[in-house]
């Protein structure tokens, strides 16, 4: 079966006037590809594969220089693009054949929730919004933005977890609550689980066993799910003010108000192990699988090394310039809402490098992805906006 | 030289019972079956990188750890990896399908109600397929059952299919061209004309986070900015070339193929060509793959294979079933591609990051496979002259 069939004939590229001429392509210029110095042997396919997925350029156009060792700096941008490469392709974007970056807020999806909208997250198909005006948590269908439930009794509905096949959400009660939904049953009231959390819980997380929720009194609350209601509650004084909660794998973390700003990591108990400033008033942070990005709530954004609790970078610019609120991360991107302006700020998560910022002509609070948009709170309106 | 042994490790017999038999590396090595690894901090990275794959060590029980890796063995280690995590990390590993499917008797097939007239393009919203058709309906089929949701109509002469924005466009390959709009969250109806007066009988369609692009058989490109109100506004640009059919955005610019001569136009926001990349006879519609870009040519029975970030040909695939290759798709993993031919009836199957056929099925006689998507688990086909979508 033929099935790769050189360029002999030299590609004739016109590039802004000049002329390109993609030499050295195929078996008649090379003996691997492009490649005269690299044999046709077993190897061969291998080299090919890291020059077309372009994680090598070769020596030259018709060079790879295959006994030459390598340096750990030319490792590391083998590597780099190597990563680059596989989370680009590995996405559900490019299955998708959706490359872009939405660059104004005019041209987003909307659908309309009315109330004032807080936190939200994705079950993989559908996006459940804390609706904190209304007292709801309303379910969006993500593939049409389309309203399909809204849950009530909510009161004061804030932060948003998936996990036992269920929706879990915070309430800003007090003292605090953790609110119930079963997916697979019609919408109604939500169900009470706790109402004995700490006093303004927020931020909410799951470690595998037990939910934990960030408290507005400084507190920590870990509910333990049981057979029969109320869940056990058993709650932690970490300091004045908690916001927001994450799990790494192995940690729970926390934001806490002080002077400076924290990012605290839990024992499994809820004692403090470790705490990193972060910020001001640090609110929601993310895991991108390696590093916590946590929005510093006035300037700028601290990104945190999980696994050492080292800071890798304060972030500043890129529409960080009035604080952020709450980061997503979708994969590859790590997105921030801004607290004091319309913008939207978007960091490449695998090297901390700014991509834009986009105005969506609203006052933004929440953001989550399904793995292909972002999807964003508004203040106006009551609005989720799929970016 | 050193080089790292091929990908068929073979391990002695002692060892492979020693395995099976679960013993620890105490008694096969210091780091797992290697006894020059030591059982340090960097002992998990070589195992890691040996159980998946990655590495086969220099011997069954050495991995040479104080040598320094050539370029050569360097390739084989990222070529690896990337396979490895491509193939881990695919939603297709998640749900357990590791299969190809051999034959249309494999494919889950879903009727359309658009009769057999021709086929136009097909996306996925993520949860369902979106296909448009000539006759003026596009249908939606619910991607994990491949049910018929529902179908618009209005859509005269509806061929590229966008979802983006949260909303379905479609082209409308009338002269003037049109731009309909469907919102998904709403009941199935008419579609909207949100555009008109665009370039003579728009082919496929893109979106580049804030514009619409048409690529037009009279060799225009309509620009459509969207706004709050009817109609959005419009701009046509020629490209200098006279029959443009396919589309794409790559992430930092907009390409379109053109029919003959067959060539692929990198474009500037402002629709200027850029770049001429010398692609083969009658260009249909690529796709990108995250590093390149695929273009079926249907009447030299190729695709050419073009880095997006360079314009430079990589490679000229020919043979394992090309026979009038039209649409090209991309799964995170591989390329399909339609071929159209009478009698062919076939898609081929690349993988994507080292351009080696996968072979080539057939879609059954008379189906003339056209418009393929990828929902990022499965491959679907528009066989329009049995009214079906093909589930791959």
């Amino acid at each position: 079966m033929k099935t790769l069939r050189p360029s002999g004939v030299l590609a004739v590229v016109a590039l802004a006037g000049l002329s390109l001429v993609a030499g050295g392509l195929g078996e008649a210029l090379g003996n691997c590809g492009p490649f005269t110095d690299v044999a046709a042997d077993v190897f061969c396919p291998f080299v090919l594969e890291i020059f077309y997925l372009g994680i090598t350029t070769g020596t030259t156009a018709t060079t790879y220089d295959p006994a030459s060792n390598v340096t750990r700096l030319q490792m590391a941008a083998f590597l780099s693009r190597t990563v680059d490469g596989v989370l680009k392709r590995g996405s559900r974007r490019a299955a998708l054949d959706q490359f872009w970056t939405s660059t104004n807020g005019t041209i987003l999806g909307a659908t309309t929730l009315g109330g004032t909208c807080r936190l939200l997250k994705s079950d993989g198909a559908d996006i459940w919004v804390a609706n904190t005006g209304a007292g709801t948590v309303n379910r969006v269908r993500a593939s049409d933005g389309k309203v399909l439930e809204t849950s009530t009794s909510a009161n004061l509905a804030f932060g948003v977890l998936v996990a036992m096949g269920r929706i879990f959400v915070s309430g800003g009660t007090n003292p605090g609550s953790l609110y119930g939904i079963d997916p697979s049953q019609p919408a109604g009231a939500v169900t009470i689980l706790a109402s004995n959390v700490g006093i303004g819980a927020q931020g909410i997380t799951f470690d595998g066993a037990r939910i934990w929720t960030a408290n507005g009194n400084g507190t920590v609350s870990i509910i333990t799910p049981g057979p029969s209601i109320p869940w056990t509650v058993t709650t932690v004084t970490i300091g004045l003010q908690l916001n927001g909660a994450v799990f790494d794998g192995n940690s729970v973390w926390v934001t806490e108000v002080a002077s400076p700003g924290k990012l605290d990591k839990l024992d499994a108990n809820g004692a403090v192990l470790m705490s990193v400033t972060a910020g001001t008033t640090p609110l929601h942070p993310v895991f991108d699988g390696s590093n916590i990005w946590v929005p510093g709530g006035t300037s700028n954004a601290t990104v945190v090394r999980a696994s050492t609790g080292a800071i890798l970078s304060i972030l500043t610019g890129n529409g960080l310039e009035n604080g952020g609120t709450v980061a997503a991360f979708d994969g590859q991107r790590v997105l921030f809402t801004a607290q004091n302006s319309d913008l939207v700020s978007i960091w490449k998560a695998a090297d901390l490098s700014p991509i834009t910022n986009v105005s969506l002509g609203d006052i933004p609070f929440g953001a989550c992805s399904d793995g292909v948009y972002f999807w964003v709170t508004v203040q106006g309106g009551g609005r989720l906006l799929r970016f | 030289m050193k080089l790292d042994r091929s990908r068929a490790l073979v391990l002695p017999l002692a060892l492979l019972i020693g395995l099976l038999a679960g013993a620890g590396d105490g008694l096969l090595g210091i780091c797992g079956p290697f006894t020059d690894v030591a059982a340090d901090v960097f002992c998990p990275f070589v195992l890691e990188i040996f159980y998946l794959g990655i590495t086969t060590g220099t011997t069954s029980t050495t991995y040479d750890p104080a040598s320094n890796v050539s370029r050569l063995q360097m390739a084989a280690f990222l070529s690896r990896t990337v396979d490895g995590a491509l193939g881990r990390g695919s939603r297709r590993a998640a749900l357990d399908q590791f299969w190809t499917s051999q034959n249309d008797s494999a494919f889950g097939l879903t009727t359309l109600n658009t009769a057999t007239t021709p086929s136009g393009m097909i996306r996925s919203d993520g949860a369902d397929l979106w296909v448009a058709n000539r006759g003026g309906m596009v249908s939606r089929v619910r991607g994990s059952d491949g049910k018929l949701l529902e179908t618009w109509t209005g859509a005269t002469m509806g061929f590229g299919v966008l979802t983006a924005m949260g909303r379905v466009l479609v082209g409308g390959g009338t002269n003037p061209g049109n731009l309909y709009e469907i919102d998904p969250s709403q009941p199935a109806g008419a579609v909207s004309t949100v555009a008109s007066s665009l370039g003579n009988s728009p082919f496929e369609i893109a979106f580049d986070g804030s514009r619409v692009w048409m690529a037009n058989i009279d060799g225009t490109l309509s620009i459509v900015t969207p706004g709050a109100a009817i109609p959005w506004t419009a701009t046509t640009v020629t490209s200098g070339l006279s029959t443009l059919r396919g589309l794409l955005y790559d992430g930092s610019n907009i390409w379109a193929a053109n029919q003959v001569p067959g060539r692929l136009l990198q474009l500037d926001p402002a629709g200027a060509v850029l770049n001429t990349v010398v692609v083969g006879l009658n260009a249909g519609f690529p796709i990108f793959d995250g590093a390149n870009i695929w273009v079926p040519n249907s009447s030299d029975d190729s695709v050419s294979v073009v880095r997006a970030s360079s314009g430079v040909v990589l490679a000229t695939l020919t043979g394992n079933g090309l026979s009038s290759p039209q649409v090209a798709a991309f799964d995170g993993q591989r390329v399909l591609v339609t071929n159209n031919l009478t009698g062919a009836d076939r898609v081929s199957l690349w993988k994507a990051a080292d351009l080696t056929p996968l072979g080539s099925f057939s879609t059954g006689a008379g189906t003339k496979p056209f418009g393929a998507a990828s929902d990022g688990v499965h491959f679907w086909i528009v066989l329009a002259p049995v009214n079906k979508l093909a589930r791959f």
